[in-house]
């Protein structure tokens, strides 16, 4: 099986102190989900702040491919190319 | 040394504590701590070295609790929140009650979708207790106006109470192993069947260590207009209990509305109760008018307390945990406004007096006497 390719995750300035300050990383991974599964392993105090107990990606929570949000692609399901970068953004609102 | 009154105060935004010494004259403001996101529970565990806990619930990014060891000088996250198990299938959406539990550093936590926590270690790793959370009814209780939520624990020994909105009023009488419903006389408006054995819209319980058999309720009243099926039901709002909450009975006669959110004792005085009646539709103060009534016998009467709060104009709502009352000899009521005022009620309540005007939206006020 070929390897999985290499993305960078950019974090969030909320999220960095669940990653000891980090404001991006390389991580492998072929999908959304696989992403979301290695950050559980490997950062599981940023992953709880991405997604709740079943596992759902957080309702205000967006994440980008590249330019691209996942809701307009395959959200979870969406295919990674090596070099992409998979960016985590609060959703805007306010109150 | 003079004793310290220390207040916390969960706001829309974050949470607030405030200082004042035993004359309470004079309170300093502390915070906002947390990331500005909503706080709906806060506790002060005077056991031992004092903690105070904070609940801080982001729509971004899930439930943390907060935990000061130096009287709310500073907040950290403990290492975890409660949490369902991976194959539970709920997903917390808010934490709505911190009460101390049974052994130092325990904590019980309730939460929404209602179902209660655990911690035996000051909130650092929890354990859901299934005796509850996992009841056979906990799939058909509804959300009420603020969401599914278990709100009020008030523990007695082995006795545990707890108010579920809206899933009615539950005991257990084994330490948390085991609860039942325990609504006999606890009315419910918004259903065809006014007594129900279970689904009541609780709002809050409280009680009083030297009457352990008593506990007060304010219930979801105000359908005494009701014409629909099951006729009206007036005075459900507001309920007493004489046998460890096995039957409630109405003791809403005499006030001005039966709706209501926070239901607070007098620490001194297990026949002093107060509350702050609402109008049920607006839910804020009748007549624009606010005041807090007390009652010295039990609930059998009740009198008007609204010295220094304003004559008119005035339509704030006091949310369920919003009201607490200190344990100075002579008490001081604590009460948090919608429209971000904190009111004391000094003198157990016969002067009001604003002691900060413009706080975000209060939803929880908890006070000690350290």
């Amino acid at each position: 099986m070929p390897p999985e390719p290499s993305v960078t995750v950019h974090v969030p300035h909320p999220l960095r102190k669940y990653c000891r300050g980090a404001t991006r990383f390389a991580i492998a991974a072929e999908t959304v989900e696989r992403a979301l599964d290695v950050l559980e392993g490997e950062h599981e105090a940023l992953y709880r702040n991405l997604c709740d107990e079943t596992g759902a990606l957080r309702r205000h929570l967006n994440v980008f491919i590249n330019a691209d949000n996942i809701r307009d692609l395959d959200g979870i399901d969406t295919t990674l190319k090596p070099g992409d970068d998979v960016t985590i953004v609060p959703a805007v609102s306010g109150g | 040394m003079a004793d310290r009154v220390i207040l916390t105060i969960g706001t829309r935004k974050g949470l607030f504590v405030a200082e004042g010494a035993g004359p309470r004259r004079r309170f300093v403001l502390r915070g906002p701590f947390g990331p500005g996101v909503p706080v709906y529970a806060t506790l002060i565990d005077a056991r031992g070295a004092p903690r105070i806990y904070a609940s801080s619930c982001s729509p971004f990014f899930g439930m943390k609790l907060l935990r000061s060891n130096d009287l709310g000088r500073s907040f950290r996250e403990t290492k975890s929140a409660p949490a369902f198990p991976k194959d539970d299938g709920r997903a917390l959406a808010n934490i709505w009650s911190l009460e101390a539990g049974p052994r130092r550093r325990e904590l019980l936590c309730g939460v929404e979708p209602a179902s209660l926590f655990r911690s035996r270690n000051g909130g650092n790793s929890w354990e859901m207790v299934p005796g509850i959370s996992n009841h056979e009814h906990a799939r058909q209780w509804q959300p009420g106006g603020g969401g599914l939520c278990l709100h009020t624990i008030v523990r007695d020994g082995q006795r545990w109470h707890l108010a579920i909105s809206t899933g009615g009023h539950y005991l257990s009488e084994d330490g948390g192993e085991t609860f039942r419903p325990s609504n006999a006389g606890v009315g419910a408006g918004f259903a065809p069947d006014p007594y129900p054995e279970f689904g009541q819209c609780v709002h809050k319980i409280a009680r009083h260590d030297d009457a352990p058999g008593r506990l007060y309720m304010q219930n979801h009243g105000g359908w005494t207009e009701w014409s629909g099926p099951g006729g009206p039901r007036p005075d459900i709002g507001v309920l007493r209990s004489d046998d460890y909450g096995r039957t409630w009975n109405s003791i809403a006669r005499g006030l001005p509305s039966d709706f209501g959110f926070p239901i607070v004792v007098h620490p001194h005085d297990a026949d002093t109760v107060y509350v702050v009646p609402l109008e049920p539709e607006t839910r804020t103060c009748p007549g624009g008018a606010p005041a807090v009534w007390r009652s010295e016998n039990g609930g059998a009467s009740w009198r008007r307390l609204a010295r220094g709060f304003p004559r008119r104009q005035s339509y704030f709502t006091v949310l369920r945990d919003a009201m607490d009352i200190d344990r100075a000899r002579t008490p001081a009521l604590y009460m948090g406004t919608t429209t971000g005022q904190l009111w004391i009620g000094r003198d157990g309540g016969e002067q009001w007096d604003c002691l900060f005007d413009s706080l975000p939206p209060i939803h929880n006020v908890r006070v000690a006497v350290i």
